[in-house]
């Protein structure tokens, strides 16, 4: 596997730290994840739970400390698993301790990377500051991922997905001309946040690998995503023309190029819809042929694509008329078919169960643990000939239960023995 | 001064707009990426929108936003793109399955004459599967992905969605496979400094959109429900400025009582000061109440003061801004985020946004602006030859 052979000392939690050591882990570095019993991971602890085996859980809702306290046991937090992919291994350490300390300080020092979400100055309190670190391990790899990251003025700001998402104009530019913002109702950028952090280790690996030098690397939650609204800051700055405008954001109707049908188009059954997409003269005429050519497709007001973006309600009237008459897939079947990009409008039980393609391509993975049965997880969605990721990781196994590496981790790492690691355990320093 | 991470490593492009942005990375941790393109230029530079709003291969800010750091060499024929693979550490492209191997351009063939090229094929499903030969542009994968399902305004007051699904602008589906592919990449070229080897990499951008819904499938799998489309708690500011405003209890009694202390400050706490607000559960079951007390707060303050009130008593919040808003953002400034590119042809300079992460031993670099078309032809042919 790619990262073969390379050690993460992994003191992430929740969900943008955790995607970057995930994707590590599926690539084959051995990722030892640094937990806590007495403050455990949110994610471990709220809704949705992981159902006993053979039942289906209670709804989920608005997490709130009441039902997060109500779970089973730590191992039943279902966002966990989303997250926690790769071949993680669980030890649990009271940084607090200072047995504890200089436990994770002899952990630094047989690592190649340490990576910790925690807020900025949390690591120095505790004594592991990067410069802590570094006298132990020269050359280690420190990347910290926090939402307005190490330095700067607001480093006491706190993040979550949706937060950044405002702060960066990625909520901005989900919604229907002249109405507010509807936004992203789930984090994209703790994942896209996740995804720079693991490109953060990558390269500092591969920068270690050239020169020898270690670094710290401040991972923030917004930088990442400010390039990805492309070209409307320039246009913005260099037209004069902003993106808070009348009629803008436009919906799913794409600005540039400009063109028409193009949209999501109801189809038959409840809140069922597909997208249609025509961007050539080529992908339109396959469409009219693939709807049987009916008196409106021949409208003269639509022969030319500036005319179907001119009259572009009119022309998505007459298409949802003929698609909402229409399963979603078998939308997408006819038009795929006909060479018109389309496709169905899928959540995710959809994604699970309705998708041949996720499904041909092995997209999940059954992994469970020892409390857990097997689940289809994800890991990394791209595939290498010479080093296979694999979403089990190097051991191929699920998502860790709290702390059920402590002794083979101590031991293989620093050569504990059993009594070693009892005789901590009875000290309160794995906790 | 400091080497970039991926100083001296050789990747050339052959890419369509939906992976461009890989390259942009990868031209931001120091990589020489080399952007083939045809005599009359890539597509993407047929995309607006345009400087002045004057269409030109050089003109358009679309390939402007996706091509900083590049350099653009037009070759004639595939023959020319095989003799640079030759010299070439990375080679990106998007040829659909079948069409790399019409052209002599599949792996099997190039690790013939380079074993040790990396390949990386971006694709909108990937090389295989039922669905290989689909069409896709960035809204069908987006649909297929699962974002839009989960995107959009909420129902009705009978329970019934009078608006569709959304997607977000800026092609969101293909920066996330843009990414995963220089995430690949990057994997390929530390495995490839320990043995010698190169190998093909096979991004499906439809898994990767699939994989971006954070805890959705948990979601289904845990309790069989899946998650409708309606945005996050926002409270409105009296500028008419929105204020995206979570308020996550669940990471503890602290988030509550920070809140609380601002809002009494404020004089607006109301019931909240009752001390059976304390609980969680007595605070769950009357939300409204809290609800209401914000939106009292949010009624004296306009959308940035708002949002500081909120982070100032260690809640999530964050003002929604517009792309444009976020460059006078004073942390993003004072950590240096804004480049600004000379386009010595314009007499201008250009602000971009920079660096994604501060990493201090390996700098991001933002080395040149966008090329121009064929600028860097006889240049590269020069340089790389020579290795």
């Amino acid at each position: 596997m790619a990262l073969e052979g390379l050690r993460i000392l992994d003191l992430t939690r929740l969900g943008f730290g955790a995607q970057a050591t995930l994707i590590c882990g599926c690539l084959g570095a051995e990722v030892i994840r640094v937990e806590s019993t007495r403050f455990p991971d949110a994610i471990r602890v709220m809704p949705p739970f992981v159902p006993e085996p053979g039942e289906r859980g209670e709804a989920f809702g608005v997490a709130t400390l009441a039902n997060a306290t109500g779970a089973a046991s730590p191992n039943r937090g279902g966002i966990f698993y989303k997250y926690n992919t790769g071949g993680k291994r669980s030890i649990t350490v009271n940084a607090r301790h200072p047995k504890g300390l200089a436990l994770l300080k002899d952990l630094v020092a047989h690592s190649d990377v340490v990576t910790e979400s925690f807020a900025a100055g949390t690591l120095d309190r505790w004594g592991l500051s990067y410069d802590v670190m570094r006298e132990i391990r020269p050359d280690i790899v420190y990347v910290s991922m926090c939402g307005f990251g190490h330095e700067g003025p607001d480093t006491s700001h706190v993040t979550m997905g949706p937060t950044a998402q405002a702060l960066t104009g990625l909520t901005f530019l989900v919604g229907l001309p002249d109405r507010p913002p509807a936004g992203w109702s789930f984090s994209y950028l703790d994942h896209v946040g996740g995804y720079l952090g693991a490109i953060a280790i990558l390269a500092g690996l591969i920068h270690r690998g050239r020169t020898g030098e270690g670094q710290h690397v401040d991972v923030s939650q917004l930088e990442p995503a400010t390039a990805l609204s492309g070209a409307l800051l320039l246009d913005a700055m260099l037209n004069g023309r902003p993106s808070r405008r009348p009629g803008f954001p436009t919906g799913n109707r794409r600005a540039h190029p400009p063109c028409a049908p193009s949209g999501a188009y109801r189809a038959r059954g409840d809140d069922k819809w597909v997208v249609v997409s025509c961007r050539t003269e080529e992908q339109w005429k396959a469409l009219r042929r693939a709807v049987g050519s009916p008196p409106w497709s021949t409208d003269p007001r639509f022969a030319t694509m500036a005319g179907r973006v001119e009259h572009a309600d009119d022309l998505d009237a007459h298409l949802e008329a003929w698609t909402s008459e229409r399963d979603r897939y078998e939308v997408m079947a006819l038009l795929q078919d006909s060479g018109v990009p389309a496709g169905a409008v899928q959540d995710a039980a959809d994604r699970l169960e309705r998708d041949p393609q996720l499904a041909a391509r092995g997209h999940y993975t059954m992994l469970g643990n020892a409390e857990v049965d097997p689940l289809p997880l994800e890991g990394v969605p791209f595939r290498m000939s010479a080093t296979p990721p694999h979403t089990g990781g190097r051991l191929r196994r699920g998502p860790p239960c709290l702390g059920e590496d402590n002794e083979s981790v101590l031991g293989e790492v620093l050569g504990m023995s059993a009594a070693d690691v009892g005789a901590l355990e009875a000290e309160g320093v794995l906790s | 001064m400091s080497a970039a991470a991926l100083d001296g490593i050789r990747v050339l492009e052959l890419t369509d707009e939906s992976a461009e942005y890989c390259g942009r990375l990868l031209a931001g941790l120091g990589a020489d990426v080399v952007k083939l393109e045809p005599p009359g230029g890539a597509p993407s530079r047929q995309i607006g929108p345009f400087l002045d709003d004057e269409p030109g291969p050089d003109r358009s800010l679309a390939f402007w936003a996706d091509n900083v750091g590049k350099r653009s060499v037009v070759v004639a024929d595939d023959a020319a793109v095989l003799e640079l693979c030759g010299t070439a550490d990375v080679l990106v492209h998007t040829l659909r399955p079948g069409e790399a191997e019409a052209r002599g351009l599949d792996f099997a063939s190039l690790q013939a004459r380079t074993p040790e090229l990396v390949v990386c094929a971006v694709t909108p499903f990937g090389q295989d599967g039922p669905w290989a030969d689909y069409l896709a542009d960035d809204l069908v994968l987006m649909a297929l992905g699962g974002s839009m399902a989960a995107c959009g305004y909420g129902p009705g007051p009978d329970g019934t969605y009078d608006t569709p699904p959304l997607a977000c602008h800026g092609d969101q589906a293909w920066r996330t496979a843009s990414t995963y592919a220089a995430i690949a990449a990057l994997g390929a070229i530390a495995w490839r400094a320990r043995s010698g080897q190169g190998q093909f990499i096979d991004v499906s951008a439809h898994e990767c959109s699939a994989s971006m819904t954070e805890w959705h499938l948990m979601t289904y799998l845990c309790s069989g429900a899946v998650h409708r489309r309606g945005p996050h708690p926002t409270l409105t500011a009296a500028d008419g400025r929105q204020v995206a405003a979570l308020n996550p209890d669940f990471l503890g009694p602290h988030v509550f009582a920070g809140m609380l202390e601002m809002l009494e400050a404020e004089g607006v706490a109301g019931p909240l000061s009752d001390p059976a607000f304390a609980d969680p559960v007595h605070r769950a079951g009357n939300y409204r109440e809290v609800w209401r007390a914000l939106k009292r707060l949010a009624e004296k303050h306009d959308g940035e003061t708002l949002y500081e009130l909120g982070q100032g008593a260690g809640l999530p919040w964050g003002v929604i801004r517009s792309p444009e808003e976020v460059l006078a953002d004073r942390h993003l400034r004072a950590r240096g985020h804004f480049v600004e590119l000379e386009h010595p042809e314009l007499g201008r300079s250009v602000t971009y946004p920079g660096a994604p992460f501060l990493a201090h031993a390996s700098p991001w670099v933002a080395r040149r602006r966008p090329p121009l078309l064929g600028e860097h032809t006889e240049e590269v042919r020069d340089e790389w030859s020579a290795r």
